[in-house]
């Protein structure tokens, strides 16, 4: 993969809390994992972003130790932890449920580690004050956990992992339980902690924007494997997977084929038979089959046909207004009949874009991204 | 075949029905009655002579006490318990019918049962039983392992350690007394002198303990535990020793020296009987010579019908005859009636027994 | 107008509730209070002579000063916590398999095959162990077959016999408690305890079993209760020497004519196992209502 360059490069440091090796693993013919190498800087942030079924658990639950590779190595701090099991090794988790101990109180939860770690007793009522203090939940010790709100339940269930201080933290989806204000909330609030603690943290969800907000790097998985690893920032404006691409925020994708190609510039026809113009990093042969990602932000909508000279301007015609705030986008045709959507500016000109009016939708050629279409992958020929 | 003990599956679904039944029909005899007395075929043939549907409920004399007791005398319409444990049911519980002995054929049952009855069930100045089938308590033994079994005591030699087995109940107590010397019977009205015949008793069964297989208390089990040769000698009934003797001629019924226990079983009505007339019916049919023969094939035991060996088959008479020559028939101690109160000082000693170690 | 409805709706609710109680009612007052009333009258009665009763507390001042009958409780009720224990102790590991190793068939499979002893009464489950263990049974066949012994061994009539008969009488009793609570506990919590650092014994000890107390508790409670009220099989497996008080009770009333001591005796099983649960309860500091919950 491509990425593979990204994760030898690190790994040649000492600096990584955790690092893996062609880490592979099968359920029966499915691979769930397939080859992942990575490795993570020390007080990192780093998230593992993919679809349900796309084998980040099955990853992360191998840095836990509760399932055995098939082949690959994990390091933490440099030392393989194949063999060591997960009551010893120096990672925590933070479960989708949080797996809060219901027969103990919050102090109780939190002095399970300690004693195990075989910290002294007379210790324990400063560390635990110490990190309850640290998550902003001071004297919560002797509350039951059904006394705790959701937002208190994380912090309680943070703290007592990063009490023990891990080399590496695993939080599996952890605010899929959540009310989206509290969502919000707790993703500042994560980042904070990540940032007070210092530990490096492994982060798996679905959602993108939990990924975007709070990671210093997003590996995103697909499949079994890693597509791309970079910060939040390259993959949302630099992906180089056509899967990155609509998987990371909202994209119009339509294939067509190449027409003509000038220095970066292509020209593309969509099946629908629009004409646009997109940039290609690539050698683009004219007749090639191509699929093009305009994401809805990058699209300028006007009334009138617009005064600044675009790459690609259409006229379109109103189909609905989806509004959602902030975040409204408007569905518009081409009379072609290719459906694209747009964000719509919460401005007074297009309060009132009833539908079935003309409007003009216009983006430059550099704002697109477009990606070869994969040939159909065919059986290995004799 | 009065073997069956433990018959409470049996009872309990018959009660359910009785209970079920009373006011159904009058012409419904409910018999509550031992294994074996009230054959299928001797049924079916009262039912189509009479008309009379019976119904049979199997029991033990414990049993037939405490059910009669706990309805006061009703659900059934006869009972067949021991002549010696009436009176003292009677004078606590209330809970028979005196006997209306004109409206029974006594010239068919043998006249020296019929009178040892009369005086034994005799309450009040009102006789409560007449007699059907009698027989003996015992040894069964197996003549090949236990040959020097000849009483009751005898079960006690070092050399039958663990294969012995006898019941823990008032007849095993009574049996070692006579063994032992003493005439338990004879002390029945003097509490004191049958106290000291129970001590010493219970002194001997502790002592015996460690030669008990197992204390039996259903007489399937037990002969199942003479069949396998698990236990080689026993006290139980005659029946039992002749079934067995029938399917292995090592094995047999030995009228103990001190004398075999002599019981009679008889007829009484409870006292909330619904069908007097047809328990009158059902005693005359059962006496008829050649009914009373099928009886004692069924349950392996003669009867007081007059002139019913006659019908008898030959291996029972010769079983008979081998078991007790004269002078062991003459020596039978025949239960006379149990005063009340004895077995509570009896149940005292057996609980002791059991608890020994 | 609104009120006439509303009031007769009221009526309605409240005479369904009725019907809908008298059932209970009924059967709590007619099959349970009522005849405890009696065997609590019966057994405060003495026999003065024949068909005459007295008041008299003579049948439960019997039970202390006789030992023989206080032995055969304390006797009866070691063996019970005894066989209590060891059927607790026998079956978590099996319900810990049934409920949180296996999943989908193999775990209904077991389960089922946990329940199919109980599709036969306890008197033919109980002829079943007196076929293997008596001296002419299968095991002592076996034994001697493989030459481990020269001669048939007795395994019958003894404190091994009647403890095997009530474990294995008791295990289903056990195990519903226990796959249920299990069931009910997140395999996460399990992981999480491992995670932070705990071996497998102390994930038992601070997380499984304290999940599993109610569980616990009311197999242990409804295992020890059905222990010591057992007839059949101490009875049948015991031998000479099972000496069991339900043995006793059922002596009294029934060859012994003696209900009201008898009557006695049942009503101190009951106050006494009632004692003995509540402490059990006490020890671990459990609710009686969560156990049962």
């Amino acid at each position: 993969m491509s990425d593979q360059a990204f994760a030898l490069d690190a790994g040649a440091g000492v600096q990584e809390d955790l690092a893996c090796t062609l880490l592979s693993k099968h359920f029966g013919e499915f691979a769930a994992v397939d080859e992942v190498s990575f490795s993570i800087p020390r007080g990192a942030f780093f998230s593992i972003l993919g679809p349900s079924g796309c084998g980040k658990t099955t990853l992360l639950r191998m840095l836990a130790g509760f399932q055995q590779p098939d082949s690959g190595d994990i390091l933490i701090k440099g030392q393989s932890v194949l063999n060591t099991p997960p009551n010893k090794r120096p990672v925590n988790m933070v479960f989708q449920h949080l797996a809060l101990f219901p027969t103990m109180s919050v102090a109780e939860n939190i002095a399970y580690g300690l004693k195990r770690k075989g910290v002294p007793k007379r210790e324990h009522a400063t560390l635990i004050d110490a990190v309850l203090a640290k998550v902003q939940l001071p004297d919560y010790g002797k509350k039951r956990i059904d006394q705790l709100s959701g937002g208190q339940k994380q912090r309680v269930a943070i703290a007592r992992c990063l009490v023990l201080n891990p080399a590496v933290l695993l939080l599996d989806e952890p605010l899929g339980a959540l009310d989206l204000k509290l969502r919000e909330q707790m993703k500042i609030e994560l980042k904070r902690l990540q940032r007070e603690f210092n530990t490096t943290f492994v982060y798996i969800t679905h959602d993108q924007s939990e990924a975007l907000v709070m990671s210093d790097q997003v590996a995103v998985m697909n499949k079994g494997r890693f597509e791309q690893v970079g910060t939040p920032q390259e993959l949302y404006y630099h992906p180089k997977t056509p899967f990155v691409a609509s998987f990371i925020g909202d994209s119009n994708q339509y294939v067509g084929k190449v027409q003509g190609q000038s220095g970066k510039t292509i020209t593309v026809v969509t099946e629908h038979g629009v004409r646009l113009l997109s940039q290609s990093s690539e050698e683009t042969p004219p007749g090639s089959r191509i699929t093009v990602f305009i994401r809805p932000e990058v699209m300028q909508i006007s009334l009138g046909q617009p005064e600044a000279e675009q790459d690609n301007c259409l006229q379109v015609t109103v189909l609905r207004t989806l509004f959602d705030g902030a975040r409204s986008q408007l569905q518009v045709e081409t009379a072609e009949g290719a459906v694209l959507t747009v964000a719509l500016p919460q401005t007074a000109d297009f309060h009132a874009l009833e539908p079935g009016r003309s409007v003009y939708v216009s983006w430059q050629a550099n704002q697109c991204l477009c990606f070869p279409v994969a040939p159909v992958t065919r059986p290995e020929a004799v | 075949m009065r073997s069956f003990r433990q018959f409470k599956y049996v009872t309990m679904f018959a009660a359910a029905t009785a209970a079920f039944s009373v006011s159904a029909q009058a012409e419904t005899l409910r018999l509550l009655t031992w294994g074996g007395y009230a054959p299928q075929d001797v049924v079916e043939q009262f039912e189509k002579e009479t008309g009379i549907e019976v119904k049979v409920t199997l029991s033990n004399n414990e049993d037939m006490i405490s059910k009669l007791r706990a309805t006061r005398g009703a659900g059934f319409d006869l009972a067949q318990p021991s002549q010696d444990r009436i009176v003292s049911a009677q004078a606590d519980f209330d809970i028979y019918k005196p006997m209306d002995l004109s409206k029974i054929e006594t010239a068919k049952i043998i006249p020296s049962m019929l009178e040892a009855t009369k005086k034994n069930t005799e309450f009040d100045g009102e006789v409560y039983g007449v007699p059907h089938v009698w027989g003996t308590s015992g040894l069964i033994v197996n003549r090949k392992t236990a040959a020097t079994v000849k009483d009751y005591t005898d079960l006690c030699d070092d050399s039958l350690s663990g294969s012995v087995s006898y019941r823990l109940k008032r007849p095993t107590l009574i049996g070692f007394a006579f063994a032992m010397g003493e005439d338990p019977f004879a002390a029945y009205g003097d509490m004191e002198k049958y106290q000291a015949i129970l001590d010493k008793v219970e002194e001997k069964l502790i002592d015996c303990k460690s030669n008990v297989k197992a204390y039996w208390s259903g007489g399937d089990a037990l002969l199942n535990l003479m069949r396998s040769g698990e236990v080689s000698a026993a006290m139980a009934w005659d029946a039992g020793g002749w079934k067995l003797n029938a399917e292995s001629p090592d094995i047999t019924f030995v009228a103990p020296e001190s004398g075999a226990l002599g019981w009679i079983d008889t007829f009484v009505l409870p006292r909330k009987t619904k069908a007097e007339d047809a328990a009158y019916q059902w005693i005359n049919f059962v006496m008829q010579p050649d009914v009373a023969a099928r009886i004692t094939e069924s349950a392996g035991n003669f009867t007081a019908s007059k002139g019913s060996d006659d019908f008898v088959n030959d291996t029972l008479k010769a079983q008979f005859k081998e078991s007790f020559p004269q002078a062991d028939l003459d020596n039978i101690n025949w239960y006379p009636p149990v005063p009340a109160g004895l077995e509570e000082m009896e149940g005292k000693v057996l609980d002791r027994v059991k608890a020994a170690n | 107008m609104s009120a006439e409805p509303g009031s007769l709706k009221r009526t309605q609710y409240r005479l369904g509730f009725w019907l809908l109680l008298a059932p209970i009612v009924l059967w709590l007052s007619l099959l349970i209070i009522l005849p405890h009333i009696d065997m609590v009258l019966v057994s405060l009665r003495e026999r003065v002579a024949s068909r005459q009763y007295e008041f008299s507390f003579s049948n439960y001042t019997e039970f202390f000063t006789e030992p023989l009958y206080w032995n055969t409780f304390v006797r009866t009720a070691v063996m019970s916590i005894v066989a209590t224990a060891l059927t607790l102790i026998i079956a978590f590991p099996v319900s810990f398999y049934i409920a949180k190793v296996l999943s989908g068939k193999p775990k209904m499979a077991l389960f089922i095959l946990c329940l199919i002893p109980f599709w036969v009464s306890e008197l033919v489950r109980t002829y079943g162990w007196m076929i293997l263990l008596r001296e002419t049974g299968l095991v002592s066949g076996a034994l001697q077959w493989l030459g481990l012994v020269d001669q048939p061994v007795e395994m019958l009539y003894n404190d091994v016999a009647i403890m095997v008969g009530l474990i294995y009488t008791s295990m289903l009793f056990m195990v519903v408690p226990l796959v249920t609570t299990l069931d009910s506990l997140d395999k996460s919590l399990i992981e999480a305890g491992y995670d932070l650092g705990g071996s497998s014994w102390h994930v038992m000890k601070s997380i499984v079993i304290p999940h599993a107390m109610p569980g616990i508790m009311s197999g242990c409670i409804v295992v020890f209760m059905l222990t010591l009220g057992n007839y059949l099989t101490p009875t049948l497996l015991g031998g000479k020497d099972s000496l069991w008080f339900t043995e006793q009770i059922y002596t009294q009333f029934i060859t012994r004519f003696n209900w009201e001591q008898g009557a006695a005796f049942g009503i101190l099983l009951l106050v006494l196992s009632s004692l003995i649960v509540w402490l059990g309860l006490k020890i671990t500091k459990q609710s009686f209502t969560r156990v049962m919950s």
